[in-house]
């Protein structure tokens, strides 16, 4: 690669770090403090557990943004399909409400709880609104401790509904940034978008090689645990450091020995 | 025997009509009433139901334009058979109408509401349950013109309040339908009125046991469930009154809920004793 060549492809593989870095630090922020708010409003509500449901697509299919509890990570990203279940009701009509024995038939939440191995015993759901226009679903589910659970009360529904507020402008403002990360990947990756052929290139290569994906795997989580407090990044160094010195220790003793 | 008092207008002016009703009517079953559900779909084949839905039919979208369709979907959500179920055990010889608007897909909330209430006004069901509503403002003033087409129709609209801190729509159209909230009070014939609120009527709505999906039973928590059990009172008035106006069904629910505050009163001062 000629040096012209080699600085053309240095700041175009820039811009696109750049662009990962603005998607990840618009939404990052937001899907963290949507989840502050459910971890203390469902405290509040001495709920167990607490998701946040977000439209997908124009069909009225919802998918889990945001969860706190037992199965958290099982339920992040996992879709509802339009009318199904409470949420997709809520969803799709407006109205608040919760049941106080969703537990006792298979029809209900079956599904999601079958994939996430969870029982859902009572549920409260409450619609998201954004400038009067519905943007998903506010749920709290079951009770702290063991069953059986005091039915949500008609003073605990309308908490909800103002809990939903907050999560609500935290939801819209995802949303806005998704958009955002979207129109920066169009315009990155779009049919108009300025050719990155040694880009592409570039990580294809890189992609088809075991070892640089190895080497990606890792960095992905270095990044996650960079993400978190001061104290796991300062382990994390630690860790890592100790392992590097044991590593070199390791083929100098390695050398003597054999 | 409770005493109904209210105006109308004619070619003489205002007057006013007052009128009794006798206390029979609590003993009646809505027999010959039509209720139309607007909502999720009704199950027919639940316990409760059997032989109780005389027709369903769902919206589809063609064209930009909301059409209805015979449906044989019954109900994928459970909210209609719930609020059916709920008027079924207050008037069980009331007969349904299913208009499905939701849980199909594809439709806005707002656009396939106002087009099932449009169908059901265009029908002239004497009794319509609406246990929906949106906050979008584009839906106020349509809505409003619905509303009002449908009270010069005689049709009784039965909405649900929503419990959120911005106001719904048709719930706040106060003047041409029937508001409802929920309140903890179990008895379906113990209902009570908020005077000068804006959501007026207050019927039971908390833990409400009904009917749900696959004939089975649920305890359901919201405003959704208390608008019918007004829509079932006002099915046993309809059987017994069959040609009150929209508004003398209004007066006749506050004069009955006047009695029942008054009653509670009368019990707190006892209680004071």
């Amino acid at each position: 690669m000629s040096e012209t060549a080699e600085n053309n492809f240095e700041q175009k593989f820039r811009n696109l770090i750049e662009t990962i870095d603005v998607a990840n630090a618009l939404t990052e922020p937001l899907t963290a403090s949507i989840e502050n708010l459910l971890k203390v409003t469902a405290s509040e509500m001495n709920s167990e557990e607490a998701s946040v449901l977000i439209r997908e697509g124009d069909e009225g299919d919802l998918r889990f943004l945001s969860a706190i509890g037992k199965v958290a990570d099982r339920l992040i990203n996992l879709r509802v399909p339009a009318g199904k279940g409470i949420a997709g009701f809520v969803f799709s009509s407006g109205q608040p409400m919760a049941v106080a024995d969703a537990g006792e038939e298979e029809t209900f939440y079956a599904e999601v709880d079958k994939q996430t191995g969870y029982s859902t015993q009572m549920i409260l759901a409450t619609p998201l609104r954004h400038n009067g226009e519905i943007i998903g679903v506010l749920e709290y589910i079951n009770r702290v401790g063991e069953p059986p659970y005091e039915p949500f009360t008609p003073r605990e529904m309308d908490k909800a509904a103002l809990f939903a507020e907050a999560v609500a402008s935290l939801v819209n403002a995802y949303e806005s940034a998704k958009l955002f990360c979207e129109l920066g990947n169009k315009m990155m990756w779009g049919e108009n978008a300025p050719k990155f052929t040694e880009v592409r290139q570039w990580l294809r290569e890189l992609r088809s090689a075991a070892e640089h994906k190895e080497m990606l795997d890792l960095a992905i989580l270095v990044r996650e645990l960079a993400s978190r407090s001061d104290a796991e990044r300062l382990m994390c160094r630690e860790i890592l450091e100790a392992i590097i010195k044991c590593s070199d220790s390791k083929s100098e003793t390695s050398f003597l020995n054999f | 025997m409770t005493s109904v008092t209210g105006y109308e207008t004619g070619k003489f002016g205002t007057i006013s009509t007052y009128f009794q009703i006798d206390d029979g009517w609590k003993l009646r079953t809505g027999k010959g009433v039509g209720v139309a559900i607007i909502d999720s779909g009704i199950d027919p084949e639940h316990p409760d139901l059997q032989g109780k839905v005389l027709e369903s039919v769902e919206a589809r979208s063609e064209n930009k334009r909301v059409l209805f369709v015979p449906s044989e979907t019954g109900d994928s959500a459970g909210h209609g058979t719930a609020c059916a179920g709920i008027i079924s055990r207050i008037a069980p010889d009331a007969q349904f109408y299913s208009i499905r608007v939701l849980g199909a897909g594809g439709l806005g909330d707002g656009h396939s509401f106002l087009a099932g209430l449009e169908y059901a006004i265009k029908k002239r069901y004497r009794l319509i349950n609406l246990s929906l509503g949106t906050t979008k403002p584009q839906f106020f003033a349509p809505l409003h013109d619905l509303l009002d087409r449908a009270y010069q129709a005689g049709c009784i609209v039965v909405a649900a309040a929503n419990n959120l801190p911005q106001p719904s729509f048709p719930s706040v159209f106060s003047s041409s339908l029937i508001s409802v909230s929920k309140s903890t009070e179990t008895d379906p014939f113990h209902f009570g009125f908020r005077f000068g609120e804006v959501i007026e009527l207050t019927a039971p709505g908390v833990n409400v046991r009904t009917a749900w999906l696959g004939g089975g039973y649920k305890s359901l928590t919201g405003n959704s469930f208390a608008c019918p059990h007004i829509v079932g009172i006002i099915a046993l008035l309809l059987e017994t009154y069959p040609n009150l106006t929209p508004f003398q069904v209004k007066s006749a629910l506050y004069a009955l809920a006047k009695e029942n505050v008054d009653e509670d009163i009368l019990k707190d001062g006892e209680g004071e004793k």
